[in-house]
């Protein structure tokens, strides 16, 4: 009888276990359903641009890597109001005559103009710490990208949500 | 309000000294129109934005901003400078139609 009792104990763990996992598993499912039926979602990487983003990419730097590092971009990871976002680009890379940061580059991946803004730079601003407000048009990445007088290109990348459509 | 197109300012620390980093904090009126909307009448509203923005310290160009009608509007700007020269810092907005708009405020150290 000892036996029989606990396999049936076992029996019934181990049913329970997985109904918990199909149920949890289909309630973990059924958002990235809705998600995926009200927009395409973005590809998940920043470092896999879309087409558009590509070739600007191409334009301003050809070849060389984009590197991670260096740059940090500061955005809200939600923005109410697509019409403004502040946008905080910052680097801790040195502003001297010999080394400097000479250009800073703004891309907003499903923007109409994807390129958003291009800051050119001389050592005389110190350091890169700028800050503006810019439009998106729907959530996406933001890349800010930028090239250092010694052909270096360092980048950060923010996945911001953007719940009003500020493009029009 | 009562702020027209290319009503612009300039703020800078009240007090500099020779080599400070100071940050440079600026404001423009303008509607950066994506040309991308239209009024309640259905006139299509045309594209009407600044194009760039130029910051000369003295007489020299130390930075030079690109924008596009991605930018918000009214659109603020502001970035460092290193304060090593007693000099007037200029900004001047261009616009897609030909506006050109600049402030400019003085740079001077405190006397120790």
């Amino acid at each position: 009888m000892t036996d029989n009792r606990f396999s049936r104990r076992s029996f019934l763990r181990t049913w329970g276990l997985a109904t918990a996992g199909i149920i949890g598993g289909g309630a973990l499912a059924a958002p990235g359903q809705l998600l995926a039926l009200s927009e395409p979602l973005d590809p998940g990487d920043p470092e896999v641009p879309n087409e558009e983003v590509a070739r600007i990419l191409k334009n301003l730097f050809g070849d060389r890597p984009i590197r991670k590092g260096h740059v940090s971009l500061d955005m809200p990871a939600v923005a109410e109001d697509g019409r403004v976002v502040p946008v905080i680009v910052e680097s801790d890379l040195p502003m001297t005559a010999k080394q400097y940061v000479k250009g800073v580059h703004l891309i907003v991946d499903f923007n109409p103009d994807a390129h958003l803004a291009a800051y050119h730079l001389t050592p005389t601003v110190g350091s890169v710490s700028i800050s503006t407000r810019i439009k998106m048009k729907r959530s996406t990445w933001v890349r800010a990208i930028l090239e250092t007088n010694t052909g270096e290109v360092w980048a950060d990348y923010a996945r911001v949500l953007v719940s009003l459509n500020g493009c029009g | 309000m009562t702020t027209s197109i290319g009503d612009a300012r300039i703020r800078v620390p009240d007090r500099i000294s020779r080599g400070d980093l100071i940050t440079v904090n600026s404001i423009i009126s303008h509607p950066m129109d994506t040309g991308f909307f239209r009024t309640a009448e259905g006139q299509p509203i045309p594209a009407f934005f600044i194009k760039d923005v130029v910051v000369t310290y003295g007489d020299q160009e130390v930075a030079r901003f690109e924008w596009t009608s991605g930018i918000s509007r009214d659109p603020v700007l502001s970035f460092t400078i290193k304060a090593d020269r007693e000099a007037p810092l200029t900004m001047v907005w261009s616009d897609n139609q030909g506006g050109v708009f600049q402030q400019s405020v003085n740079i001077a150290f405190i006397s120790a």
